[in-house]
Parts: C-alpha cells; sequence; structure tokens
C-alpha cells in the first residue's frame, strides 16, 4: 500500500532521516516507536507532503508521491492526523468534519459522515459546538475524524496519545485498529509510548537517529528485551 | 566577529575614531559648501537635514525593528518648537541667558525626547502592524492639532520663522531687510514694502500682499505666484489631509531657491531686484557677501555631524547590539537580562531627538512651518530613503538622504526637455520610489549598502543575514 | 439635543464606508496575518476607475460593477506581485512594501488622472431629506449607502459561514497547516482573500467618493479611520469592523459637528491609542499575539 524506498530528509545539516525503507501494507496497523527526536514526526509530514524529501521514493499505491504538495496527497486518500490534536477550534465540529472532505461530492461527503459518527458518536451528540469546548480525548477523535472524512486508503497517526489518559487512548487505538481490519484501511501509527502502539499494532518498527533499527511482527519487538533497553527506554 | 572585536577595543578608542572621522567628513563638507554654486548648497543642506532624521529611522526602523510611519510628525515638534521658541522667548528661562537659536534647537531636542518617549512607552507595548498603524495616525493626527490651535501654532497657514543674519546668529526679519534694502544698488525700495519690526513674527499672505506696493517695479503677482513660500501650491495649505503627497522640491519650494536664487530673496522683502535674471542680486541683497544657502547648509551640516556622532557612539556600542538583540528575538533578550520594552522605548527616544533636531533645521531652511510641510508625505519620504539607502545602516541613511533629493532632480532632468505632461512629471519620483521601495525590499531587503556589503562579503567568502 | 440626533444620523453613511475599509483590511488580515497599508490606496485607484466609466457613459452602476471587479484584480495582482514574494522572516519588509505599493498606486493615479479633487456625481440625490416639518440629514444617496453596506456585509456573513469557500477561506485563516491536510489548497483561498477585500475597498471608496471629492491623496485620512475601527474590532473579526466602522463614522460626525472636521483625524489617533492600551486584543478578538 504505502512504502517508502532509501527515503532521506535533512534540515540544513542536520539529517533527520537517513534512508528510510518501510512499508505500511492494508487491513492492519503498522507501528513506528522510536524516542524522542528519532525522525517519527518528520518520516509522518514527509509522508504527507509538509516535507519534501532530499532523496528516496515514497510510494502510495505504487504511485511516486514524494515532493507533491499536502493537498494533492490528501485527495489521493492518504490522510495525516497531525501531532497534538489538529482541529481547528473557531469552527464547530461538524465544520472541522466537513473541511475534512470538502473536494468530495456531497452525497460521499455524507457516508464518511455517518461513518464518523458512529464510530465517534460523541461527536454527533456535540456537532454544532465549537470545537474548543470539546475534551481533550475528544478532539483527538475530531481530529481522526476528520481525516477519515477524506475516506482515506492510508491513514497517518501522530502521536495520537500525546496529552491523553491512557484509558482514553487505548480506546481510541483499539477503534482504529478495528477499523483498519473491517474496512481494510493501512494504518501507519507514530508513537513514543511503546506498549500502547505495540498492543494494538501488527508490526512493529523501531526508529532511532532517523534510520530503521528493527523491524518485525508487534510481538517480537515488544518481547525484544535488548531492544527496549536501548531504544525505547523501558 | 565584528562584536568580539568591539568588546575587546577600549571604548574611548572608539570614540576618538568616530570623532576623527566625523571631523574629516565635517570639514570636507565645510570646504565642499564654501566652493560650490549656491544652487548646490540648498540642495546639500537638504541632505543633510534629511540624514539627520534618517539616522534616527536607522535606529528605530532597522535596528530595532519598529517600522515608524510617525518620524515626519516628530520633525513637525520638533519645528514647532524651534519656531515657537525663536519666535516667543528673549532669554533663557530662569538662566536668564540672552536667547539665540541655539537654545531653540536645544529645546526642540527636548520636545523631541519627551514626544519620544511618550510614544515610544506606547510602542513599545505593540507589534508590526498595530505600530505602523499607531504612527500612521500619528502622521495624520500630528499636523492636524496645529489646526486646533491657529492663535499658537499659525493654524493651517503655519508660522514664519526669523531669518538668519550675516554675522552668523538670528535676527528679526526687518534687520536682514532692512540691511539689503540699505545695499541693493539701484532697485527701488518702496517704503511701503518695509513693514513693521514685531508684525514679521506671524507673517501671513495677506501681508504680503499689503506690503507690496503696486506701483513699485515688482507687481504683486510675482510675489504671490514666483518663488513665494507662502503659496497654496508650496505647502498644500489649506488641504494638508488631501493632498499629503511625498514632499517633493515644490512642497518646500527648493525648486524656487533654485531658479529664483533663494528663498529671502529681494522678492520676499519687496526690494525689487529680479534674482533669476540677475544672479548677482543676492550679493547685492545682502552686504559681506552673505550667501543664505551657504548659511542653511552649514548649519544642516553641523547639526548631521553631531547626530552622526551620536548615532555612531550608539549604533557601534552596546547599545546597537543590544537594540539589535530585541528585534531578532525579543525573548532570547529578555532571558539575558535585557528589556525589550526599554530597549524598544530608547530606540524611539534616540530617533524622536533626532528627528527634531531635523526638524528644527528644515523648519530654518524652509524660514516656515506649517502641517503641510510635515504631514504623511514626509514620514513616507523618510521610510522611502531609509529603506532605499539601506535599514541598517549609517551609510545607508545618507545614502537615502541623497537619492531623496536627487531623483526627483534626475527625472525633472531627463523629463525636462521632452514636454511631457506636467502631472506625469510630478508623480513620476513618487512612482518611481514607490516602486523602487517594493522591489528592493523583495529582491534586496538590505538596500543600497546591505547589498554591496553582501557582495564584499561573497567576494571575501562570509555570509550574513543581508540586515544584521 | 436636535444637534445631536443630527450629527448621529449624519455619521451613518461615512461610518459605513469606513466599516467597508475596515472589513477589508480585516479580510486580508484574515488570510494573510497582514495589515495591507495599501488597501484604501487600491480603492483610490478602483473609484477613479469607475469615475473615469461614468464620466463617459453615464452609468453609475456599471461603474461600480467595473470597480468592483478592477479591486479585484488589484487585490490580486498586488498579492503575487509583492506580497507572496516577500519573505516570511522579514515581517518588517512587508509592512514596508505596502506603503510602497501605497506611494507607487498614488503617484500613478496622479499621472493618469491628475492631482486635482475631482467631483463624483451621486446616481441619486445627495441631499437631506424632508420629513416630519423639517429636513433630516440623511439623504437618499445616504440610504444607498447604508443598503449597500448592509448588503455586502449580510452577503459576505453567508458566503463566510454557509459555503464550502467561505469554510475553506476560514479554516486557511486559522491555521494553513491543518487546511492543507485537509485538501484545502490555501494559497487559492489567499488569492480570494486578496480578491474579496479588494473588492470590498472598491465598493466603499465608490460609495464614499460623491460625499466628498476624490484626489490621489484623499483616502488617507480613511486608511486610518478604518485601521482604528479594525484594530479595536479585533483586527479578526468581521463583526468587530463593521461595528467600530460605524461607531469610528459617528464619533467623528459628533466630533466635526461639535467642533470642526480638523479634529476628526486626532479623535482617532486618541481612540486607537486608548485601545491599543487599556484592549490591546480588540474589543472582538481572541488572539493574544499582538505583542511579541
Amino acid at each position: 500500500m504505502l512504502e517508502t524506498v532509501d527515503l532521506c530528509v535533512s534540515f540544513g545539516a542536520v539529517k533527520a532521516l537517513s534512508g528510510m525503507n518501510l512499508t505500511v501494507p492494508r487491513g492492519e496497523v503498522t507501528a513506528v516507536i522510536g524516542a524522542n527526536g528519532a525522525g517519527k514526526s518528520t518520516l509522518m509530514r514527509t509522508l504527507a507532503g509538509l516535507v519534501t524529501p532530499q532523496s528516496g521514493q515514497v510510494l502510495f499505491d505504487g504511485k511516486s508521491i514524494a515532493g507533491n504538495k499536502p493537498e494533492d496527497i490528501v485527495r489521493t486518500g492518504l490522510a495525516l492526523v497531525p501531532e497534538g490534536r489538529s482541529t481547528i477550534p473557531e469552527l464547530t465540529v461538524e465544520e472541522n468534519l466537513r473541511l475534512g472532505g470538502l473536494w468530495r461530492d456531497r452525497s460521499e461527503r455524507g457516508a464518511s459522515k455517518n461513518l464518523v459518527f458512529d464510530l465517534f458518536p460523541i461527536l454527533g451528540e456535540r456537532a454544532s459546538m465549537r470545537a474548543d469546548t470539546l475534551s481533550g480525548g475528544e478532539r483527538q477523535q475530531l481530529a481522526i475524524g476528520r481525516a477519515l472524512m477524506s475516506d482515506p486508503k492510508c491513514l497517518l497517526l501522530d502521536e495520537p496519545s500525546l496529552g491523553l489518559a491512557p484509558l482514553i487512548v487505548t480506546q481510541i487505538l483499539e477503534l482504529v485498529s478495528r477499523l483498519a481490519k473491517e474496512t481494510n484501511l493501512a494504518v501507519l501509527l507514530v508513537e513514543q509510548n511503546a506498549v500502547t502502539a505495540l498492543r494494538v499494532a501488527t508490526t512493529g518498527v523501531v526508529l532511532n537517529l532517523g534510520e530503521v533499527v528493527k523491524s518485525g511482527s508487534a510481538y517480537e519487538i515488544s518481547s525484544d528485551e535488548e531492544l527496549r533497553h536501548a531504544y525505547l527506554g523501558y | 566577529m565584528n562584536n568580539v572585536k568591539n568588546l575587546r577595543t577600549f571604548p574611548g578608542n572608539r570614540i576618538i575614531w568616530h570623532a576623527v572621522i566625523v571631523g574629516i567628513v565635517w570639514l570636507l563638507l565645510l570646504l565642499l559648501n564654501n566652493n560650490i554654486d549656491p544652487l548646490y548648497s540648498s540642495y546639500l543642506a537638504l541632505v543633510a537635514m534629511y540624514a539627520t532624521a534618517m539616522f534616527g529611522m536607522t535606529i528605530l526602523v532597522g535596528l530595532s525593528g519598529q517600522v515608524s510611519l510617525g518620524n515626519g510628525a516628530l520633525m513637525a515638534v520638533g519645528g514647532y518648537v524651534f519656531a515657537l521658541t525663536s519666535m516667543n522667548w528673549q532669554t533663557v528661562p530662569i538662566i536668564g541667558w540672552q536667547w539665540n537659536a541655539v537654545w531653540s534647537m536645544v529645546f526642540s531636542g527636548l520636545g523631541g525626547i519627551l514626544i519620544g518617549g511618550i510614544v515610544g512607552g506606547l510602542a513599545a507595548r505593540l507589534r508590526g502592524p498595530y505600530l505602523a498603524g499607531l504612527t500612521l495616525g500619528l502622521a495624520v493626527g500630528v499636523p492636524a492639532i496645529t489646526n486646533r490651535f491657529p492663535e499658537l501654532l499659525g493654524g493651517e497657514n503655519g508660522l514664519m520663522l526669523s531669518v538668519p543674519y550675516p554675522a552668523g546668529g538670528y535676527a528679526a526679519l526687518d534687520s536682514a531687510l532692512g540691511s539689503s534694502s540699505d545695499s541693493s544698488s539701484g532697485a527701488t525700495v518702496d517704503p511701503n514694502s518695509a513693514v513693521e519690526e514685531d508684525q514679521y513674527a506671524e507673517l501671513d499672505l495677506s501681508e504680503f500682499e499689503q506690503g507690496a506696493n503696486p506701483d513699485a517695479d515688482l507687481a504683486p503677482e510675482d510675489l504671490l505666484t514666483d518663488g513665494d513660500l507662502l503659496t497654496e501650491e508650496d505647502f498644500g495649505v489649506g488641504d494638508q489631509l488631501t493632498d499629503g503627497d511625498l514632499l517633493t522640491e515644490e512642497d518646500f519650494g527648493v525648486g524656487d531657491q533654485l531658479t529664483d536664487g533663494d528663498l529671502l530673496t529681494d522678492e520676499d522683502f519687496g526690494t525689487g531686484t529680479d534674482l533669476a535674471v540677475d544672479p548677482t542680486g543676492i550679493t547685492d541683497a545682502f552686504d559681506s557677501g552673505f550667501i543664505i544657502e551657504r548659511w542653511q547648509a552649514s548649519m544642516a551640516i553641523a547639526v548631521a555631524c553631531l547626530v552622526a556622532f551620536a548615532a555612531l557612539n550608539l549604533v557601534r556600542g552596546r547599545q546597537g547590539r543590544v537594540w539589535k538583540a530585541v528585534r531578532d528575538d525579543p525573548v532570547a533578550a529578555a532571558v539575558v537580562g535585557i528589556s525589550p520594552s526599554g530597549s524598544k522605548i530608547s530606540a524611539f527616544v534616540v530617533s524622536s531627538l533626532f528627528a527634531a533636531l531635523a526638524g528644527a533645521v528644515f523648519a530654518q531652511i524652509l524660514s516656515f512651518i506649517g502641517p503641510g510641510a510635515f504631514g504623511l508625505g514626509l514620514s513616507l519620504s523618510l521610510l522611502v530613503g531609509i529603506v532605499l539607502g539601506g535599514r541598517s545602516s549609517l551609510l545607508g541613511a545618507i545614502l537615502g538622504a541623497l537619492l531623496l533629493v536627487w531623483l526627483p532632480e534626475l527625472v525633472d532632468g531627463l523629463s525636462g526637455d521632452r514636454g511631457w505632461p506636467e502631472q506625469i512629471t510630478n508623480n513620476a519620483p513618487n512612482l518611481l520610489y514607490g516602486l523602487l521601495v517594493v522591489a528592493v525590499v523583495l529582491a534586496a531587503p538590505g538596500g543600497v549598502t546591505g547589498t554591496v556589503r553582501a557582495w564584499v562579503d561573497k567576494a571575501r567568502g562570509k555570509t550574513r543575514s543581508p540586515l544584521s | 439635543m436636535t444637534n445631536f440626533i443630527d450629527y448621529l444620523l449624519g455619521g451613518f453613511s461615512n461610518g459605513a464606508v469606513i466599516a467597508l475599509m475596515a472589513l477589508a483590511l480585516v479580510l486580508v488580515w484574515r488570510s494573510t496575518r497582514m495589515v495591507n497599508f495599501a488597501q484604501v490606496g487600491q480603492a483610490m485607484f478602483t473609484t477613479y476607475v469607475a469615475l473615469t466609466i461614468q464620466q463617459s457613459t453615464g452609468n453609475w452602476l456599471l461603474a461600480l460593477v467595473v470597480a468592483i471587479g478592477a479591486g479585484a484584480i488589484l487585490g490580486v495582482i498586488v498579492f503575487f506581485l509583492v506580497i507572496r514574494p516577500v519573505k516570511n522572516s522579514d515581517s518588517t519588509g512587508a509592512i514596508i512594501a505596502t506603503f510602497g505599493v501605497l506611494i507607487a498606486l498614488q503617484a500613478g493615479a496622479g499621472m493618469i488622472w491628475g492631482g486635482d479633487p475631482q467631483g463624483f456625481i451621486p446616481p441619486v440625490d445627495n441631499a437631506g431629506l424632508e420629513f416630519a416639518g423639517r429636513i433630516w440629514p440623511i439623504s437618499p444617496y445616504d440610504i444607498l449607502v447604508l443598503s449597500a453596506t448592509a448588503a455586502l456585509v449580510i452577503g459576505l456573513t453567508l458566503l463566510f459561514t454557509k459555503t464550502s469557500l467561505g469554510l475553506s477561506m476560514r479554516a486557511s485563516a486559522f491555521n494553513p497547516e491543518v487546511a492543507r491536510l485537509s485538501g484545502v489548497r490555501v494559497n487559492r483561498m489567499l488569492i480570494s482573500g486578496w480578491a474579496i477585500a479588494g473588492a470590498t475597498g472598491a465598493i466603499g471608496g465608490v460609495l464614499i467618493a460623491p460625499a466628498s471629492t476624490i484626489s490621489p491623496n484623499s483616502f488617507d485620512i480613511l486608511l486610518v479611520f478604518a485601521f482604528t475601527a479594525a484594530v479595536i474590532g479585533g483586527l479578526d473579526s468581521l463583526i468587530g469592523a463593521v461595528t467600530f466602522g460605524i461607531g469610528t463614522g459617528l464619533v467623528i460626525s459628533l466630533v466635526s459637528g461639535y467642533s470642526d472636521s480638523g479634529n476628526a483625524a486626532i479623535v482617532a489617533l486618541v481612540l486607537l491609542a486608548l485601545n491599543l492600551l487599556l484592549k490591546p486584543d480588540g474589543v472582538f478578538g481572541h488572539h493574544g499575539a499582538r505583542s511579541v
């Protein structure tokens, strides 16, 4: 589904990603874990088109999308939920959701909205309220909902657990994992919180200083004690 | 690198160096002034006046990063303080010494510092566009204040100043007139044109009309149309809100100076010699070879050099680095113990002091002060000059001042013989200014000096920000 | 008391035009987070265009429509030639550049149309209406100005709240990154913002011209009033711009009525300074980003 080939990104003299190879298959959650500064967010921003890579390929559905504009990439079915509950607080819940699929046909948009409201009923209840009245967990649901409004084939989640209570994080991630299986959605989850991420993921990738240190099944990674000590700090 | 070098140098050394440099430039300028045509001396006076004001713009806009549209209004403050004190005070308050023009300059400076403190206090709380808008209000509002107090400030007609006397000081207008009348060779001196002593303090159009005798060889319409400072066209009197173009020579009558030889020619005093016809009339009008343009230029140069000396020491010293630090990163500056608002206020106070002194010089060059000459147009001129010359360097201020005086002349010279309509040639300099400002901001934000410096650095293999 | 009511009524149509100019400033602020000090210069220029059309065809409505189109185009031109190329880091430069545009536009207008003030004939009578035995300071033309302003404000409100374009523009203003990630072509939204602002300013210019005269610099004072209104309203708020635009018009009318019109600029300056001191985020503003 989504694949990177020797992806390199640098900011000035600083290399953020050096030769990254990664595959994200459909119907399951792939978790990228690593410490602060490992290059996780850079990876996500590059995939979504916010950052242009120096070299290497991003293949989505077999087509190269590296260097495309974010507004074009989302239209091909790759949606990013950026770090930090990326809703627009000045807009209502309904407007935030509508924004996610403005470029689509009205009828298709309606179907997506029903799906989001089924998935996150609280958003339906709060539809006409401004987004800044929502709680942190509700805002994260809204951010994911906005991304789903574009009917993505691949969903990129950047640190959804940031600042949320563990119980809420687990609930949200389990919903996403279920969605991936049921709708054959590819999900790339980036997390600092490795335990939570690996619990819902099928595959795990460990990132350190811009390079893939290890990839394998989620179980394999979470049971590798050496890896945990070296890169994940627990 | 530079900063480290500056820190290692004994500050006294630097001050002496600056004094030497400024002193040499001063001497050269005086030499130049005494050996060029009086016509060019009047240019020199204007350049020095603009440079004085623009040293303040360098500090405020360039180093401190505060875009001010209000410096023209601050100049007006200086000019009015100069006019009011020189007209109304005979002795220095409290001390009781004889009043002279230097004291007026001192009080103009104090007025500038006071206003700068007030505006700076407000400005320190504001960021970019808000500050620009507030100072824009200042540029429009301050000239309007003169209409609020027509008795004191002369309303839209402004105030006439006393004129300099050959001995180098100031005298009431009538003594200059008297000397010129006595010495004017062969000119018919009409007794009606000798106006009573104190009437000159608040001279206006009607008095000129009364003063001129239609029977004298100078017709009254000459007084009003040709070379007269007080026509409406010259100052936009009566519509200072609608007619706020960038100041061109017409606005303050430089062109008139050039064609008619002198701001204060015999025409103005009604002695009847036409200087456009007889250039030697200048020496006829005043004995002892006194040429007012030279005097004005040397006065403006003196003020500009003193201000340049102060500015050099501030900019190249600790204070300059403080201003830059706050401009580039106020939070970081605050962390290392610099008060961002203190720095912004001090930049405003210094800039306002310079502007007020420039305003006082300007008032003396014009022998007049009025709201039309100190409107939004003047403020915009200063901004244009500083951007074109180079926002962050004192040399840029001087180049900007040169450009402001030279460009209209260049356009005039280029279009002079081609018979283009007046509305084209009159607006061409401003169109050029506007386009140049945009082009410079986009392509060479460092202005002339910044760009040249960047080339030099590139040749030497160094890199730095064009605005540093 | 009669005086007071007369002065107050007389301020409405002036206030409506200030409101339109303030709206134009707010629209630009919302799209690119900058104050376009050339805004009234653009309006002045398009008003001259309208004047030319009216003088040659005698059709006021055609003149207005052409001015609106010209305003939108001029807004887009300024955006592309000046605003977009300015480096993001050079906020001082961006402000100065808009003043450069203002100077150039005023000089350009002076070149094309000359510096002398010209009259603009109103499409309907501009003399006070007689009603209940006395003449009121409201003319049919004032009513036209007020209804046109009201229609425009309602139209803009509907555009921003009810349409996809409006939602995209708001999202682009509040958070361009999220808007882009949602598939909004943010660049086009910025262009739309500048175009709508230019058109709004053009309408304001055409509406105010008959009330006074037009010359290349005659709108300078309007810039100060509009900036005052926009800033007091919070720079971000359309409602704020309209409310305080009309409010500024009323205050100016009262000041001019009780003292003289030369004091209006001073009053605007005082209002602006007080507001910036006491309530720096404006009355309707919600972004605490005004100081450093």
